[in-house]
């Protein structure tokens, strides 16, 4: 791996809590390596495995969902819904022969300035560990049930 | 809503008065002395706690 | 699949998308961490971007009337601004755009403060490589940002206070004043809260006990204020303007509707266990020396305060700011009431704020209260003679004979209000205080709409403080009373019944029974959302094995987009590359 790589971290984080939190991160200024990208959904319930997988066939070489810790959904239990299909995606994952450590689930609340933080650093590194995935792991990513469902597209 | 309010002082807590009787539907008169609003806050670069921009 | 194939209408139609980005300085909390030119002036070469700029402070009046105006001048059809959190900038921004003629979900913010320029410091280059890649993402949803109308409910026009204590009386009295029915919760068999311990109050001198016979009655006897006392709250469903709430009172459980929420569950005062000899007797809390005071009952030649047990600690870092006046208070009496006592207060710092601290401090002072300050590294010793204290200004230790011993402890968020916060969905702080939506901008306010908080449910605080807040956070729970109705974002689930195979699989995920099954004119099982129930958090857009759900704002075509364009390869690739324009300006 190469001194200087950088990853490429998608991170969807829920708009009441995770996004809160790293809302308060920035308010207290605590820094984090910048590899990380947010993308904001209402509730991590509404982030599907084929959005995960779709992260990695762009290029991500790790996807982190972070929502509100088990019982403080904004939703009643979104954040249940979504552990539910993380561990479905892992499996797949496993399956489709990708790493399962590129993808993590975390619970941040919107008071956790630092565990935000502190949350990032470490999945950076883990990440930068594991190196950049391979092409050829994109493309078995492409063969997921998420691609498969793209391909399908019945929606287009 | 009938009736009408006066605010005098145009500074952080007077526009948030207005703001609330407004959004309640109330006339609100907001009067301040110097030629803009804001006060002492529209002064101030960063605000604590979270130091970001101010009003 | 090649990328190409992904293509979607709205990005076919990019010739007619325009486009206009707005890069917030935010003053040097954007500019000084990173190169807000070269995010603009990248911003301005990426596919649909007619217009982008840099500019001071996109919320100042001057920088929201540029926006407004480049609308206008340059035919904008989607807006993205960079610079802070959606969370608190996303409305002004939105109601800006609305009045400038476009609709207001055709905005997108990035936010480049918090999430880049904050955190990364003392890496500009990364910084602003970062910053690039939010805008390029935010530019990609916007491409496929679609028009709405917000959604009118209706308020059902009543309120609920949780807490009878002074601030949760208080803010009744205002919502019954006002005219709105209201009804009061209170756990305990008796309304008044923390004052029920208490003897003379800080700053009046006044006895508690009158301040509560004239607020009690006024609360009780009020024709807008029902109050329900020896009762829990057991559960909390709906959304604002529409919620409702499950009590028990002894073994009756009783549903309550109302349009808002105000919360005023007040807090604990520590119990000092294993701190400095506690024993309840010869060392004890201030609230046991006011209710000996009240009875008149304190024996003690001697007596020694001893400030922040139990605060300010690894453990519990807060100041709990009312205990240096209560303790200056209650001293100053004690030696007013008796001349031949001695008393010390032995602090750390002195927390001193409002128009009357000064005068209590002199007066304790001229009425003979010692006051000496201990080093935390080497706290106050209790044992069988007294206290011993190194004194910082002497240099030394000296042993102050006591006959009682007073502990100051902070007042501490309840145990069970983070059950309380899961029950009302609305989040506590590090230490279990509930947190409010934004400290300056929101300080009464839950960021769930419909939902207020005031007193020392949020922070210790004083009488005067806790009514403050319960009287603003009667305001602002007046003002969805007061219209009857509010406006509700349309972030709401479309289901495209052509698609939808009728499985049933979204009706059961929904926890807002907001989807039901029909039959369709072909005879077919489909689903169908009722979007006023609909609270849009997405689970059945996520779950649904068609594809036939779609939640509005969160697409899964915008967040496809936007994975696109996190890495700046894949867009500069062969589906962008000829498409970029001249930077920084109008193409």
């Amino acid at each position: 791996m190469r001194e200087d790589w950088e990853p490429d971290i998608i991170v969807f984080a829920c708009n009441w809590c995770s996004y809160a939190g790293a809302d308060s991160a920035g308010v207290s200024r605590l820094q984090y390596p910048p590899s990380v990208r947010l993308i904001r959904t209402m509730c991590s319930g509404r982030v599907s495995a084929s959005l995960i997988f779709e992260a990695f066939r762009q290029g991500a070489d790790g996807v982190l969902v972070t929502g509100c810790h088990i019982g403080d959904c904004h939703y009643v239990d979104g954040n249940e819904r979504c552990q539910e299909m993380m561990e479905m995606t892992i499996r797949l994952a496993r399956t489709a022969g990708i790493d399962e450590r590129r993808l993590g689930l975390e619970w941040i609340s919107a008071a956790e300035a630092g565990r935000f933080a502190a949350v990032m650093a470490e999945f950076v590194e883990r990440i930068r560990d594991l190196g950049p995935m391979s092409r050829e792991d994109r493309s078995v990513s492409s063969r997921t049930p998420g691609g498969v469902e793209e391909a399908g597209g019945a929606r287009r | 809503m009938e009736g009408s309010v006066l605010v005098i002082g145009g500074g952080i807590a007077g526009i948030q008065a207005s703001l609330d009787l407004a959004d309640r539907g109330v006339r609100v008169f907001l009067v301040e002395k110097n030629p803009s609003i804001g006060g002492r806050m529209a002064q101030l670069a960063k605000t604590f706690p979270t130091n970001d921009c101010s009003i | 699949m090649g990328p190409g194939s992904l293509r979607s209408a709205a990005e076919a139609g990019a010739d007619q998308l325009r486009i206009g980005v707005f890069v917030c300085h935010c003053g040097t909390n954007i500019a000084g961490f990173l190169d807000v030119d070269a995010v603009a002036r990248e911003a301005g070469a990426s596919p649909g971007v007619v217009y982008s700029v840099t500019t001071m402070y996109a919320c100042s009046e001057s920088g929201l009337k540029e926006i407004s105006e480049s609308i206008r001048k340059h035919n904008l059809n989607r807006v993205v601004i960079a610079a802070c959190s959606p969370r608190t900038h996303e409305p002004l921004f939105r109601e800006v755009c609305g009045e400038a003629g476009l609709n207001p979900y055709l905005v997108e913010m990035a936010n480049i403060r918090n999430q880049c320029s904050w955190v990364h410091m003392d890496d500009k280059e990364r910084a602003t490589k970062k910053a690039a890649a939010l805008v390029r993402m935010a530019v990609a949803k916007a491409a496929r940002l679609g028009p709405r109308e917000p959604i009118e409910v209706d308020v059902d026009r009543r309120a609920v206070v949780i807490g009878g204590g002074i601030a949760g009386m208080n803010a009744a009295l205002d919502l019954g004043d006002a005219g709105f029915d209201t009804v009061l919760i209170e756990r305990e068999p008796d309304l008044g809260g923390r004052l029920r311990g208490l003897y003379r109050l800080y700053p009046s001198g006044r006895e508690a006990r009158e301040v509560l016979e004239e607020f009690i009655p006024r609360v009780i006897e009020h024709r807008h204020i029902e109050v329900l006392t020896a009762t829990e709250l057991t559960g909390v469903r709906g959304f604002i303007g529409n919620y409702v709430l499950t009590v028990r009172t002894g073994g009756d459980e009783r549903e309550l509707e109302a349009g808002v929420i105000v919360v005023a569950s007040g807090a604990d005062v520590l119990e000092p266990h294993g701190l400095f000899g506690y024993d309840g007797e010869r060392v004890i809390t201030q609230l046991e020396l006011a209710r000996r005071m009240s009875q008149g009952s304190v024996e003690a030649g001697t007596i020694v305060m001893i400030q922040c047990v139990g605060a300010r600690l690894p453990e519990r870092e807060y100041c709990s700011r009312v205990c240096c006046a209560n303790a200056i208070k209650n001293a100053s009496m004690l030696v007013e009431e008796d001349s031949g006592r001695s008393v010390y207060v032995l602090y750390r710092d002195i927390q001193g704020y409002g128009t009357e601290f000064e005068d209590w401090f002199a007066r304790a002072r001229e009425a003979g209260v010692v006051f000496a300050r201990y080093d935390p590294e080497r706290p106050p010793l209790v044992d069988s003679r007294g206290v011993r204290i190194y004194d910082l200004l002497l240099g030394e230790e000296v042993l102050l004979p006591a006959d009682l011993i007073v502990l100051s402890t902070p007042m501490v968020a309840r145990p069970d209000a983070r059950s309380l916060g899961q029950m009302l969905r609305v989040p506590v702080d590090k230490d279990g205080f509930f947190l409010e939506a934004h400290v300056k901008l929101r300080p009464v306010d839950f960021a769930t709409e419909g939902m207020f908080l005031c007193g020392a449910a949020r922070w210790p605080c004083r009488i005067s403080e806790a009514c403050a807040q319960a009287s603003a956070a009667a305001s602002r729970a007046l003002v969805p009373l007061v219209n009857g109705k509010v406006v509700v974002e349309p972030v709401v689930v479309d289901i495209d019944e052509a698609i939808c195979r009728g499985c049933g699989l979204c009706r059961d995920l929904c926890r807002y029974a907001a989807i039901e099954m029909v039959e369709n004119e072909r005879g077919l099982a489909v689903a169908r959302v009722n979007q006023v129930l609909c609270k849009g958090c997405g689970v059945c857009a996520a779950r649904c094995p068609s594809g036939a759900m779609t939640l509005f704002h969160f697409t899964d075509e915008q967040i496809r987009a936007m994975l696109r364009a996190a890495r700046p390869a894949l867009l500069a690739g062969a589906r962008h590359g000829d498409e970029g324009g001249s930077a920084g300006g109008v193409r």
